[in-house]
């Protein structure tokens, strides 16, 4: 039996008269890869800052490795492990490459020399372009940067919110790669994705939502055998 | 009439003329401190013009108010649409300024001070005219197509000019004519107080209209009609020993305005609701859990 | 020309403080996103403090770490204001604005009514001291020489920490983007707080510094430097720390030209002469907005 490492129970959250989730629960287990999938505006997004503290929740309650972190500063919430590859490859845009991923491993300042050794192994082009200043970066290598800078944190789970987005095939497949290198590692994984099929051929278990709920959920596998899935995410002829 | 009573009156009106002059360039986000110039400039010409030269009332008013607007005419093509900020530090550099330029003018009297402005019959009536007259004027700004305008701009700079809206005309316009109502309140004022002194016109004259500005609500041009007599009565019956920490009054009250009641005390949606009891309409829904801010 | 350099020499040492002023107000600038018009009569009230302390020792330590002390903690007591009106008003630094002119306004208040009479405060003249340097006109006092190299170190050891330590990377990363900084795990108002804790200690180095140039000091001095900090800042480019620094220099040396020059009443107004027609020439600053 393995071991639960995030559970979310019941939240709702809203944006002033908006409700962008709705009683929403998802688990995440050790070692797996959990997708979210769903259209522009289901919550996705939401729910990730919902984990993050960076949304107020209303009801419900969110649990990550035993401890109750339901409404808790999103510092403390980064501090105890959840790492978030936010959307849109975040830099700190006017720091130098290196420096953005020494201030990722802020709660660990003694272990910087060490996280970032392992870092430059696995992005072998962000020990390339160490001393360039981040925002002159490609797409690509700002989204590698910002996982990069994630993993400096020593994270207990990984969230990516949209890591494709804005991104060419080419490149998508090499950061898809890399959380797959990243998962076999260890880490447990989030992701967020508007892509249906992108998201449920690479995760092990998957949720979809829609307008603030969970729809279906299941192993990824069977999601992509259901065939309302099939019709309303995956243009029904995939 | 009482002189403890004359002064609160004159005082009021100029008050209210003032905070009327911040309150309209602030319709766009600007804190225009540059009026207070403009009062100090149309004093010390009033005055002078006034004793020297024998001017009437009349034209000292009118020429003071077109010098205010002059003021803030050559810089509007600068800041007409400047950040705040900015708008803020040319104000207080050209008071400054101005301040030493008169402290060392011998004709304004320096330091000293400027005395002998000759008196005027009827002054407070007429000041208060001229008040009614500076409202109407407000009034009708405030619910035409500029004010629609300002409030747009208020809120949103980009959206605002997105949606045609010419920031920067409506800004130099805002500001030149706070500065006419800046003149016309610095005349008003020396005729009314007879005698001037530099050291009068400080970043404490600023501080004390703002603070009346937003604790009466920066939204409507009400609030100040009401915070400006509150603030005045309060001066004249404190004690004394109380009174003589005014500016600590007035800066820690504006800061808990600030922190407390953002709006003011009187805010648009107030004016709405009051607008909406009188007119009584009876299809007024109630929408509950309806858009909450 | 013996009056030239002389000036200069003056506009250096001068242009020193208005940079360590000018540093102290953008790191809070740029890290807790607030203008703090006050900042500058914070040190001026530093500078009564310094003068408080001399009446009971000539220690020179006590008196600077006096200083320091209080600067710190009168700018971190000033902390929650601002952190309550970021709840309410969301980052908004014109309403910052605002509430720290009140601020400054309470300070000049409580400086003209409850210390020295309101009067202003004369330093003892071995504080400022003889002249070091002596070519004809050309004079440099010890206090002169003191702001000069003292503000060049505290600007050195400024820029080494934002820009060599793990301190200043974080500040530079709140600066930047805070949403980001807190997921990365920054605790954002513990660094704000060091940011203020920051700058009240530059600035009580900076009244120690400006007490031995100036020898003298008054409740309306923090008025006439605030202005001239906020639009050096302004003027630079707000947020934009190398741009301050160029700013602040140039301000002093012509600050300084121009009273050699000119009757001594008049030195502020050219002063904020200059700055003005560059104002209005430029409003958006010289070297652009960084925050
Ligand atoms: N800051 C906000 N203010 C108001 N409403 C918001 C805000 N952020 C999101 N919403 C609303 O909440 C709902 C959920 O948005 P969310 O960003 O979580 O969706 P998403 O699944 O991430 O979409 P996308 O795939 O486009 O990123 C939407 O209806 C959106 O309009
Ligand atoms: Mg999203």
């Amino acid at each position: 039996m393995k071991k639960n490492v995030l559970r979310v129970e019941g939240i709702s959250v809203s944006y002033g008269p908006i409700q962008a989730l709705d009683d929403v629960s998802i688990e995440v287990d050790e070692g797996e890869i959990v997708s979210l999938v769903g259209a522009n505006g289901a919550g996705k997004t939401s729910l990730l800052r919902a984990i993050m503290g960076l949304q107020k929740v209303h009801t419900g309650r969110i649990v990550f490795m035993g401890n109750d972190i339901t409404n808790t500063s999103t510092d403390k919430v980064a501090g105890s492990g959840i790492g978030l590859i936010p959307e849109g490859h975040l830099v700190f845009s006017t720091m130098t490459v290196l420096e953005n991923l020494q201030v990722g491993g802020y709660h660990y300042p003694q272990e910087v020399s060490s996280s970032l050794e392992s870092v430059f192994e696995s992005f072998p082009v962000l020990y390339k372009r160490r001393n360039q200043i981040a925002g002159t970066l490609s797409g690509g290598e700002q989204q590698m940067l910002s996982i990069g800078r994630t993993l400096m944190s020593k994270p207990k789970l990984l969230m990516a919110d949209e890591p494709s987005l804005g991104l060419a095939p080419k490149v998508i497949s090499e950061i898809f790669n890399i959380l797959r290198d990243l998962n076999e590692k260890g880490y447990p994984i989030l992701l967020a994705e508007q892509n249906a099929k992108k998201a449920l051929e690479f995760g092990d278990h998957a949720y979809v939502m829609e307008t603030g709920r969970v729809l279906f959920q299941g192993p990824a596998k069977e999601l992509m055998g259901n065939p309302k899935v099939r019709h309303a995410y995956l243009g029904g002829n995939v | 009439m009482s002189p403890v009573i004359y002064y609160f009156l004159s005082f009021t009106a100029i008050n209210i003329l003032m905070c009327w002059a911040f309150y309209l360039p602030y319709r766009v986000g600007q804190l225009h401190h540059l009026v207070v110039s403009c009062m100090m400039a149309s004093a010390y010409f009033s005055g002078y013009a006034a004793r020297q030269w024998s001017w009437p009332f009349a034209l000292t008013l009118l020429v003071g108010t077109a010098i205010g607007m002059l003021i803030c005419l050559l810089p509007s093509f600068a800041i007409g649409d400047a950040p705040c900020f900015t708008v803020v530090i040319v104000g207080l550099t050209v008071l400054f300024i101005m301040k030493t330029a008169i402290e060392n003018t011998r004709a304004l009297g320096g330091t000293l001070g400027f005395f002998g402005i000759p008196q005027v019959n009827n002054l407070l009536l007429l000041a208060y005219l001229c008040l009614a007259v500076a409202g109407l004027l407000i009034y009708r700004i405030d619910n035409s197509r500029l004010g629609r305008a300002a409030s747009m701009v208020f809120v949103d700079r980009d959206a605002a000019s997105a949606l045609g809206v010419d920031v920067k005309r409506l800004g130099m316009l805002f500001q030149i004519i706070a500065g006419g109502l800046a003149g016309l309140a610095g005349s008003l004022y020396a005729f009314l107080i007879g005698s001037l002194f530099p050291e009068f016109f400080n970043l404490g004259v600023i501080g004390t209209l703002m603070c009346m500005l937003f604790a009466g609500g920066h939204s409507t041009m009400w609030g100040v009609v009401i915070s400006v007599p509150v603030f005045e009565g309060l001066h004249l019956i404190l004690p004394t020993a109380v009174a003589s920490w005014l500016q600590v009054i007035y800066a820690v009250t504006l800061i808990v305005v600030i922190l407390v009641l953002p709006g003011g005390l009187i805010t648009k949606k107030m004016l709405v609701k009051v607008g909406e009891r009188f007119r009584a309409r009876p299809q007024t829904v109630s929408i509950k859990g309806g858009i909450k801010e | 020309m013996e009056i030239f350099v002389a000036q200069l020499l003056n506009g250096l040492s001068l242009g020193s403080i208005y940079v360590l002023l000018v540093l102290g107000f953008n790191l809070m600038l740029v890290v807790a996103k607030i203008i703090q018009f006050a900042y500058p009569h914070l040190v001026v009230l530093s500078m009564y403090v310094c003068w408080g302390m001399l009446k009971y020792t000539n220690n020179m330590f006590l008196v600077v770490l006096a200083s320091i002390v209080s600067c710190v903690i009168v700018n971190v007591a000033i902390e929650p204001i601002f952190r309550a009106l970021s709840k309410k008003h969301g980052l908004d630094i014109n309403v910052s604005f605002v509430v720290s002119i009140s601020i400054a306004l309470l300070i000049t208040d409580v400086m003209s009514h409850a210390l020295n009479y309101g009067f202003p405060i004369a330093f003892p003249t071995d504080w400022v001291g003889k002249s070091v340097l002596n070519f004809g006109l050309i004079t440099f006092s010890v206090g002169q020489a003191y702001a000069l190299i003292g503000g060049i170190a505290a600007v050195a050891l400024f820029f080494y920490l934002l820009y060599r330590t793990r301190q200043g990377r974080v500040f530079r990363a709140l600066s930047e983007n805070s949403v980001l900084a807190s997921i990365i795990g920054i605790p954002v108002v513990k660094t704000r707080i060091l940011s203020y804790a920051i700058a009240g200690l530059l600035g009580g180095v900076t009244a120690v510094l400006f007490a031995r140039l100036l020898g003298s000091a008054s409740p309306s001095l923090g008025d006439f430097v605030a202005m001239k900090v906020v639009a050096v800042s302004i003027l630079a480019g707000l947020g934009n720390l190398k741009g301050g620094l160029v700013c602040g220099l140039l301000l002093g040396i012509a600050e300084s030209l121009a009273m050699g020059y000119l009757p001594g009443s008049w030195s502020n107004a050219i002063a904020f002469m200059m700055i003005l027609i560059i104002m209005l020439i430029k409003p958006e600053g010289l070297f652009g907005i960084q925050i």
